[in-house]
């Protein structure tokens, strides 16, 4: 035991305690982290998504991931930071962020090219041998490549307070051929600083030692009613009885946050409200 | 010591050329007004001229040589800038005033050499909006109000009567009607009291009466342009080599900038190539920045994306100045990234992905669904007002219950994907897509439609519609959930009956 005490010491004196497994604190400090300014997500990520470290969400399509990312970056604009998301495939909408409270002026949105089965609709600039920007040939993997580029870039300008980059419509085997050196460079770039940095995907793709893993879709109510194949997903919440007078309320699902250390994983009930829904 | 120099006859260019004979320390007055009076620091031409009066007959002589043989030119000195300047106007000839006898020597003066004194000291820009505002609506131009907002109670009545006639200067036409002629007679006038009926005006012009100083001399500074060129001896390929160049003409460049305190607001750069063509690159800068590292990357970024076609001959840069930008921060915020960090950033990140991918999107006034525009970054990011409205934000949307309650994310398809979907009693009950990665199949729910259109009224004729250039728009959108749960909005075009995969709730 004594020995353990002193190996500890040592490691502090060298600054090197980050790799200490100890315990870690049931919440950060306000400094350290990125609150997402909603009561039980922050409480779920013991304070919001930390600071100097690589966070992601993940979860199948409608189960509010993206509605989770895009919380994250308009909380942090609403405190006045500079915010930045790597569009990868071109999907956000200006005017629904703008309704979830987005400051839209304090972000920096770089567009990818979005995918289009006539090569008319994509900028020339993309298309493979215009450019001289070397890379694997496709298409989609110069996409995937810019926008790798583009999170180093910004990253290592510490320009904004936090990064979203968005892999949703990533193919899987293009996700799983991304070299896991891609992200260590990028928890190295922004380690100590306080940028946090979180991904947006459809499975798990990376996660610094101190990040946070957002799992959405977890509830168990999520899917078809077993036995009853063509009625309506417990997850989607309606609102009118008749056909005429239905609308679209929202979405209701789970969250799992798991982070390294922790025993387990935090459940959130996750409701999202549709803007445009009286 | 100053010297005052006035010639009517002369023009403007040449009583500077004089004045630059004797001193570099010298200030234009009156150079809107097209009359001029140039005014010299005197101090220390002793030396080089003799005394005073000796250096008065230098600058009567200089003159003399340049005037009509008919018009004699103005010269006083005196020991204050006022005195020297209302002498000039006032007195013929040369004047030489001791130092402590200037209000003896302007009392003889006429009281309207005050208001000429006026017209030529007053900031350039006011006197060109006052210019432009007689000249673009003589109607209105006696409501210039000369008092500098002053309002005798009784002169209302007066006061319009007197526009009607056009006054020059209403105090110039008060002090007239009290009888006031001279300088010596307004200085002799009760302090306060000037000041209880005209106003801070009034008593200034009683200051200026004495010969007193006002405002500190404004010495003229020749405008060199912020240019640099550089030509080879060897033409050179590449933007390696060029990045050596170009550090060396904006390093100079650069020191100048702020030993002006100024900025770059525009930076040009113009390449000639051996082709005998020159390459021209323009670059606006979000925020006024003279850091040599950041222009230059600024510029070799630019020619990443679009290089010249041939090896470069001759290098020039152009530099538009600005007033540097001063900002105040606040100690309770959390500080804003540089303007020279933003605008590396953007740059590179526009290299790297094109024009028209990076930036901050701009709502636009419109109901067209997902109507956005790009607008720079970094632009309104040192807007204070929004900093400031910020504070305590955590207070407005905390959630106390156990559930997260959210906003739902529309992940919009900037190419709306072309689905066939299956219309029963007109609603939509099948979804079937070829694009990988998208649901297909039954759909469990639907709502809608919700019937949008737009901007027909800016189509001209039918066989303008459909091409890319309308803007009109007529639609159906549905809110459909998907047998996985995927929530998908369904557009259908109205006029060709086209369904389309617009969005992804999420």
């Amino acid at each position: 035991m004594a020995g353990k005490a002193a190996v500890e010491a040592l490691l502090r004196d060298r600054k090197l305690d980050r790799t200490l497994t100890s315990t870690l604190p049931d919440r950060l400090g306000e400094d350290a982290v990125s609150p997402l300014d909603t009561e039980a997500l922050d409480r779920g990520l013991a304070g919001g998504l930390p600071r100097g470290q690589v966070s992601e969400v993940v979860g199948p399509a409608s189960s509010g991931r993206t509605s989770v990312a895009w919380t994250a970056l308009a909380a942090a604009t609403r405190r006045g930071e500079s915010v930045a998301l790597i569009d990868t495939f071109d999907r956000f909408d200006p005017p629904t962020a703008h309704a979830c409270g987005m400051d839209l002026s304090k972000l920096l949105w770089v567009r990818g090219q979005a995918v289009s089965k006539t090569s008319g609709a994509i900028d020339p600039a993309w298309l493979p041998g215009v450019r001289a920007v070397t890379g694997p040939g496709t298409f989609i993997e110069r996409v995937i490549d810019r926008a790798i580029k583009s999170l180093n870039l910004v990253v290592q300008s510490g320009v904004c307070t936090l990064v979203v980059i968005d892999l949703i419509d990533l193919p899987a085997t293009a996700l799983r051929r991304l070299p896991a050196s891609t992200w260590f460079r990028v928890e190295r770039a922004i380690e100590g600083s306080d940028t946090a940095v979180l991904i947006l995907a459809s499975m798990p793709v990376a996660r610094s030692a101190g990040g946070r893993s957002i799992v959405m879709g977890d509830s168990p109510a999520r899917g078809t009613t077993p036995g009853n194949e063509c009625s309506p997903p417990a997850s989607v919440i309606w609102k009118g009885d008749h056909d005429r007078s239905r609308r679209l309320a929202g979405v209701s699902s789970q969250a799992g946050i798991t982070a390294a250390r922790w025993a387990h994983a935090a459940r959130v009930d996750v409701s999202t409200t549709v803007f445009n829904a009286v | 010591m100053f010297a005052a120099l006035y010639a009517p006859s002369l023009p403007a260019a040449a009583l500077v050329d004089v004045a630059r004979a004797f001193t570099p320390r010298f200030e234009q007055l009156g150079a809107a007004l097209g009359n001029t009076v140039v005014l010299l620091d005197a101090s220390g031409l002793s030396r080089l001229f003799g005394s005073a009066q000796e250096l008065g007959e230098h600058l009567r002589d200089a003159l003399s040589k340049l005037s009509p043989g008919d018009s004699l030119p103005r010269v006083a000195i005196a020991s204050t800038q006022t005195a020297a300047t209302l002498l000039a106007l006032g007195s013929p000839g040369l004047t030489v005033v001791m130092p402590g006898k200037e209000a003896i020597a302007l009392s003889s003066l006429s009281v309207s050499v005050l208001d000429t004194f006026e017209r030529l000291t007053e900031p350039l820009e006011k006197a060109e909006g006052k210019r432009q505002k007689a000249e673009g609506n003589t109607a209105h131009k006696g409501d210039l109000d000369e008092t500098g907002g002053w309002h005798h109670p009784r002169s209302t009545h007066q006061a319009s009567r007197g526009k009607r006639r056009a006054p020059e200067n209403r105090v110039l036409e008060i002090l007239t009607k009290w009888g006031i002629r001279s300088l010596g007679a307004l200085t002799e006038l009760s302090g306060p009291e000037i000041h209880e009926r005209l106003g801070e005006r009034g008593a200034l012009w009683q200051s200026l009466a004495r010969g007193v100083d006002s405002r500190p001399m404004v010495p003229w500074v020749d405008e060199i342009p912020f240019e640099a060129a550089l030509e080879l001896e060897w033409p050179i390929e590449g933007l390696e080599p060029l990045s050596f160049v170009l550090a060396r003409l904006l390093e100079p460049l650069a020191e100048r900038l702020e030993r002006a305190d100024r900025g770059a607001a525009v930076l040009y750069t113009s390449l000639r190539l051996t082709s005998r063509t020159v390459f021209t690159r323009t670059l606006q800068l979000p925020a006024p920045m003279r850091d040599p590292k950041t222009l230059r990357t600024l510029i070799l970024l630019d020619l990443e994306s679009h290089p010249p076609d041939a090896p470069i001959d001759i290098v020039r840069v152009y530099i538009e100045p600005t007033p540097a930008k001063v900002l105040q921060w606040t100690l309770l915020e959390r500080a804003q990234p540089a303007p020279e960090q933003v605008s590396t950033l953007i740059a590179r990140l526009t290299a790297l992905m094109g024009e028209g991918h990076v930036g901050s999107p701009l709502l636009v006034d419109t109901w067209r669904p997902g109507a956005f525009q790009m607008s720079d970054f970094g632009s309104r990011i040192s807007d204070i007002s929004t900093i400031q409205s910020s504070n305590n934000p955590r207070s407005e949307i905390r959630d106390p219950t156990s559930s997260a309650s959210l906003k739902s994310a529309l992940r919009r398809f900037r190419f709306p994907i072309p689905t066939r979907v299956t219309v029963s009693e007109g609603r939509p009950v099948r979804v079937q897509t070829d694009r990988q990665g998208f649901t297909s199949g039954a759909i469990v729910q639907a709502a809608g439609p919700w019937r949008t259109s737009g901007n027909w009224w800016d189509t001209p004729g039918p066989r303008q519609k459909g091409e890319s250039g309308s803007a009109a728009w007529d639609r159906d959108e549905w809110d459909v959930a998907m047998n996985d749960g995927t929530v998908y909005r369904l557009v259908v075009e109205r006029e060709v009956g086209q369904w389309f995969l617009e969005g992804v709730i999420d």
